[in-house]
């Protein structure tokens, strides 16, 4: 029985797999079960050993445990690392919906939006392939790529994201400065109706955004999430400071 | 058999049976009870009630609690059981701990529900009559570990003992990472 050494041996697709394999609350059942994920055999093929002759071979894999290599390629392919700061206002929409659900099981869609096919232009600049194709579909391009090679970019964005929501945070506040993932309860039929138009607009809040960007004229829905999400961003900052 | 207050109380393993041990850690595992509490407790279950404990010093309460912890002798692992005309056997020559009852086993420690020691002897004790499918099915579990319950305490302890040996030994403690958002 083969077993990898370490994450240089797994490819997302594996990862993703394992990274499932985590929410079994069962401590032992979960490590039979990657074992098994990582022996390609199934789980069954185990029971019948005694546990003293597994935990040797758990012995083998505890780099699960561990965070892949946060040192991300920058080629992967013909697809070539976008640096964050050029994110457009679409590719951090889609950016945040795969990260706000489980981002180890979208590493592939997260990837397919980081990582694009680039050309040089007459001015021999470089230049990325427009945004127009789905995630969702493109993403199994990264299933046999090697985690190490990719999973760097997860802490990467968390970081970013991280940095861009402070800096942009009066954006991300309510008219009261009160943050948006505050839990309200209410206490009268008025603030249960407040609450209830709040979390509408959360559920609603980026097409409210680009609606807004678009002066509510849908057929420039396009230009908008291709604008520099930076660019935007001030550009609303200053809307609010200046009240304009 | 110890003497508390005029009351024969089991206090060895071969005396109390699988369900009033499983009583006792359910007791002692009651965070919300004090020392004292957990041991007034104990002895109602066993027989003593509550209120004979009313005009007893702190001193001679001790004494009860010291007389109740001696404990004599270190049972064995009994490899089989009889009950009704059947067996039921957890190892033959040496016991060994299997994949499969570690991961059902794990699943009821995890559970950590009243009745968890006499669900994991359950998993390790198999009638010999049945197939490997029918020892693990939830109703057949449920049945021996109701068996097991009415059973004397020193076929569970050794049990108890050497798996949690086992699983410390075994159960890698790591827990997975995750990138800190």
């Amino acid at each position: 029985m083969y077993l990898p050494k370490s994450w240089s041996e797994i490819d997302v697709l594996q990862f993703k797999e394992i990274r499932e394999l985590y929410s079994i609350q069962e401590v032992f059942t979960r490590e039979i079960e990657i074992l098994s994920a990582l022996a390609d055999i199934p789980s069954d093929d185990l029971e019948d050993l005694d546990i003293s002759e597994v935990s040797e071979m758990l012995a083998k894999i505890t780099f699960i445990n561990s965070e892949p290599s946060k040192n991300y390629k920058h080629t992967i392919g013909e697809y070539h690392y976008k640096p964050l700061n050029t994110l457009t206002v679409g590719e951090f929409i889609d950016l945040e919906h795969y990260f706000s659900k489980d981002y180890n099981q979208h590493v592939g869609h997260i990837a397919s939006i980081i990582y694009r096919k680039v050309m040089t232009n007459e001015w021999g600049e470089t230049v990325y392939e427009p945004y127009e194709f789905k995630p969702s579909i493109r993403y199994s391009v990264f299933d046999e790529v090697c985690i190490n090679d990719v999973y760097g970019i997860l802490p990467e964005y968390l970081a970013y994201r991280e940095s861009f929501m402070t800096t942009y945070a009066n954006l991300f506040t309510d008219e009261d400065g009160s943050d948006e993932d505050e839990d309200e309860v209410p206490v009268t039929s008025d603030e249960a109706k407040a609450v209830a138009l709040k979390k509408s607009e959360k559920k609603w809040g980026w097409e409210r955004l680009i609606y807004s960007l678009c002066n509510e004229d849908l057929t420039k829905f396009n230009e908008v999430t291709n604008l520099s999400l930076i660019m935007t961003f001030n550009m609303l900052g200053m809307k609010k400071e200046l009240n304009v | 058999m110890v003497t508390i207050l005029g009351k024969e109380v089991p206090n060895q393993l071969s005396e109390l049976t699988v369900q009033q041990f499983e009583d006792i850690t359910t007791i002692h595992a009651n965070q919300e009870l004090d020392a004292i509490e957990k041991h007034i407790d104990v002895f109602t279950l066993l027989g003593v009630p509550e209120a004979d404990w009313d005009d007893v010093s702190i001193e001679e309460f001790k004494e009860c609690v010291k007389q109740f912890n001696s404990l004599s002798g270190k049972p064995d692992l009994q490899p089989s059981f009889e009950h009704m005309n059947y067996t039921y056997t957890a190892f033959e020559d040496t016991f060994k701990l299997s994949v499969r009852d570690t991961k059902h086993i794990d699943k009821v420690m995890h559970s950590r529900h009243k009745g968890y020691i006499s669900e994991m002897l359950a998993i390790l004790f198999k009638r010999t009559d049945l197939t490997k499918t029918e020892h693990y099915t939830d109703a057949h579990i449920k049945l021996k570990a109701k068996i097991i319950r009415e059973l004397k305490a020193d076929i569970a302890v050794p049990y108890l003992v050497e798996v949690g040996q086992k699983l410390a030994k075994q159960i890698p403690k790591d827990v997975p990472s995750e990138v800190v958002e």
